[in-house]
């Protein structure tokens, strides 16, 4: 009796975690890994929105190397990371450590610094068209001082580098609350000791603060790295649909989205361009990771 | 129940193969075109972005097909116009596309050649008669036989024009540009005049304005794309003229309809096409310039004006066939049409409407003068947008007209270039 109750016990104790975890599972399995298992499958067919795809092997990535308009999307995402990254691992950090302080009135800097992250994508890229505009706020004030107008949304290189100016101004917020919650565990003694040695701020930031917080500044870097090679809202809002003149502005998922949807969007062609996002995506925290763990060692 | 590895990777598998079952198992067949037998049963009337304005238009319409036909009903959905493609192609996608569908040309293309709509031709050719010829016509695809829609309303929209602007550069007001060359002309002069402040423009060159200017577009068979010939590369060299004059917009290359919009409300361009809508917008947002507006025609060089097409659509593949051709004929009917032109600014495609006196007697205001007008240009407008030309084709053309203004590409390469993109887009279409 008691070994069949045992038997009982056994057989039916691991049913109940996967039990519990069903609900879960079955969103993460529906719209998690069936979008993405289905964007690696279609990525080797034809698909077409409203015509089923046959299997049609490399083509699409062979394809995806002769394709222009791919190659500048790439480019485009690559210079994204290269622009963007850098500022939001810094930036951050020095913003941090002017809020860091518990001072009268520190709270509304801090909410400050924070609002722009959240505020509507939509608010914040139609609000910095309007300042950026031929005609708008920035340019009369360049008139002004005699600077003259500048092609902040007409010029290529301007634009790409305005939507980068956005989405750093959109995270810094972000950023800087992690970077505060670091620094809030680096041990005070630290700096008073560095002080006692000599150390002026700047030494006392590079030898102090620097090293204590560089696992967040990891973290920071790979998340920001990531989300900036998978930039959409910026670019599309400030340099229109079609990504700037002649599409030169275009990023990668930009062109995914275009390519991919509306009644003859090539969906085959498009998930295989996601997953040269995803491969490079994947590739960035592995490579940031990797620095990360030689520095360490 | 312990989950196995070999059951957990049959799961996988599964997971791995059932996308795959996608692939293929479209049923490209759009089911049978008969549409006789008893009106009856739910449908579902999809429209584009019409419930905001038109709320009790439309209750009122459905309300007396249920009267008449009291065995159906009819559920009204309306979807924004942002996107509404989009949603079209998710639905269809999906297996959940409406038995009845507002819709324009281009976007049946797709869904006739997926063997979604309707053949009208076979399963609603008693009610052909009822329609002006061409506009019954509008909906039939280069490649297929039969017609995929019930033409709806028809619309053409006039140019509006910033006379203050125009007399600044010592232009007559009164004698706005009727065509290219005249517009040309008058851009360059404005830009001159006004030390390239005022732009007349604030759009590039549209597939739309190929065909105004005399371009053919595509070849008779609509196999391929023609409008990389001298006169598209003239067309062409003339806007990039216009752009380097800065008589276009500075920021033209990524102007929106919206956007161009806008820099025509604030002054910065001189002239803008719209809709006799707009007359309300720029008595409420610019009073200043709604008191110097201009309204002229559609510029165009072949003396014909372009032409708007929307049309009713019934989904191949609905369950209640007779009634949803019964209601898409019913909401496109003359006596429909008709009370809905009274409502606003469309124009009926159904034959002997347009002589309607609404159409012909003026009455002395803006209004009324463009309505009479675009009305008289509808006799023998052309809808220059080929069916088959889709969003990806006009972001093409779009790119390569941006090289050619820009200086990077000459208009011919600019125009090679787009033909060659669109018609591989047309051959991936199938």
């Amino acid at each position: 009796m008691a070994s069949s109750t045992v038997s009982r016990v056994r057989r039916h104790l691991p049913t109940s975690p996967w039990l519990f975890a069903a609900p879960g599972l079955l969103v993460v399995g529906v719209f998690v890994l069936y979008p993405f298992v289905s964007t690696l499958v279609n990525a080797f067919t034809d698909r077409r929105t409203l015509i089923p795809g046959r299997f049609v092997g490399l083509a699409n990535f062979r394809e995806l190397l002769h394709d222009d308009m791919f190659w500048i999307g790439l480019r485009n995402s690559a210079l994204y990371v290269l622009g963007v990254v850098p500022a939001l691992v810094l930036l951050p950090l020095l913003l941090a450590l002017l809020v860091q302080k518990n001072i009268p009135g520190i709270g509304f800097f801090r909410s400050a610094f924070y609002t722009p992250v959240v505020a509507s994508i939509v608010v914040v890229g139609l609000i910095w068209v309007w300042l950026l505009d031929e005609r708008g706020l920035v340019n009369s004030l360049l008139e002004t001082i005699g600077v003259g107008r500048v092609g902040f949304l007409s010029d290529q290189w301007l634009l790409l580098l305005s939507a980068m100016a956005v989405t750093v101004w959109k995270g810094l917020g972000y950023y800087m609350i992690i970077y505060l919650a670091a620094l809030a565990n680096v041990p005070r003694e630290l700096h008073e000791a560095a002080a006692v040695d000599g150390a002026g701020a700047v030494r006392r930031f590079l030898t102090v603060t620097v090293p204590a917080v560089r696992s967040t500044m990891v973290l920071v870097g790979a998340l920001s790295s990531v989300a900036a090679f998978k930039v959409f809202s910026e670019v599309y809002l400030m340099a229109g649909p079609d990504g700037g003149p002649a599409g030169e502005d275009t990023t990668l998922v930009m062109l995914v989205q275009r390519t991919g949807t509306g009644l003859t969007g090539r969906v085959g062609y498009a998930s295989a361009m996601s997953v040269v996002v995803f491969v490079v995506t994947v590739g960035l925290m592995l490579l940031v990771l990797r620095a990360d763990r030689k520095e360490e060692a | 129940m312990r989950i196995s590895r070999r059951t957990f990777a049959a799961a996988a598998a599964v997971a791995v193969v059932l996308p795959l079952s996608a692939c293929g198992s479209g049923d490209d067949g759009g089911g049978s075109t008969d549409a006789s037998g008893k009106v009856e049963g739910t449908i579902t009337f999809q429209t584009w972005n019409l419930r905001a304005n038109f709320k009790s238009y439309f209750e009122g319409v459905v309300s007396d097909f249920e009267k008449k036909y009291p065995d159906t009903q009819v559920k009204w959905v309306d979807q924004p116009a942002e996107g509404y493609a989009d949603k079209i192609s998710a639905d269809a996608a999906g297996g959940t596309l409406p038995d009845v569908v507002n819709v324009s040309p281009d976007l049946v293309a797709p869904l006739a050649k997926a063997g979604l709509a309707l053949d009208l031709d076979k399963a609603a050719a008693k009610y052909r008669k009822e329609y002006l010829p061409g506009a019954w016509a509008s909906h039939r695809i280069p490649g297929m036989t039969g017609t995929y829609a019930f033409p709806w309303y028809l619309n053409t929209g006039p140019l509006f024009y910033n006379k203050s602007l125009f007399k600044d550069a010592g232009l007559d007001a009164s004698k706005p540009p009727k065509t290219y060359d005249e517009l040309f002309a008058d851009a360059l002069r404005l830009a001159k005049k006004s030390k390239g402040e005022v732009a007349t423009l604030a759009n590039v060159p549209t597939i739309e304005d190929f065909g105004r200017y005399g371009v053919e577009l595509m070849n008779k068979e609509g196999t391929a794309f023609a409008f990389n010939d001298t006169k598209g590369v003239e067309l062409l060299t003339k806007y990039k003229e216009l752009y380097d004059a800065k008589a276009l917009d500075p920021q033209v290359l990524t102007a929106t309809p919206e956007s161009s919009g806008k820099k025509f409300l604030t002054g910065a361009v001189a002239m803008n096409p719209g809709s006799a809508l707009d007359l309300g917008n720029f008595k409420k947002q610019a009073p200043n310039l709604y008191k110097n507006i201009g309204i002229t025609d559609q510029i165009t060089s072949t003396g014909k004006v372009n032409m708007y097409v929307m049309g009713v659509m019934v989904n191949s593949r609905s369950q209640r066939k007779p009634a949803a051709v019964a209601f898409a004929h019913y909401v496109t009917d003359a006596q429909r049409q008709m009370s809905f032109a009274k409502k606003v600014a469309i124009f009926p495609s159904t034959a002997g409407s347009l002589d309607d006196p609404y159409f012909t007697k003026e009455d002395g205001t803006d209004e009324t003068r463009v309505r009479i007008a675009a009305a008289a240009s509808l006799k023998n407008a052309v809808n220059y947008t080929p069916v088959l030309f889709s969003e990806q084709m006009k972001t093409a053309l779009r790119n390569e007209v941006a090289k050619a203004l820009q200086g990077k590409e000459s208009p011919k390469a600019a125009l090679d270039n787009a033909v060659k993109a669109c018609d591989r887009l047309l051959q991936q279409q199938g």
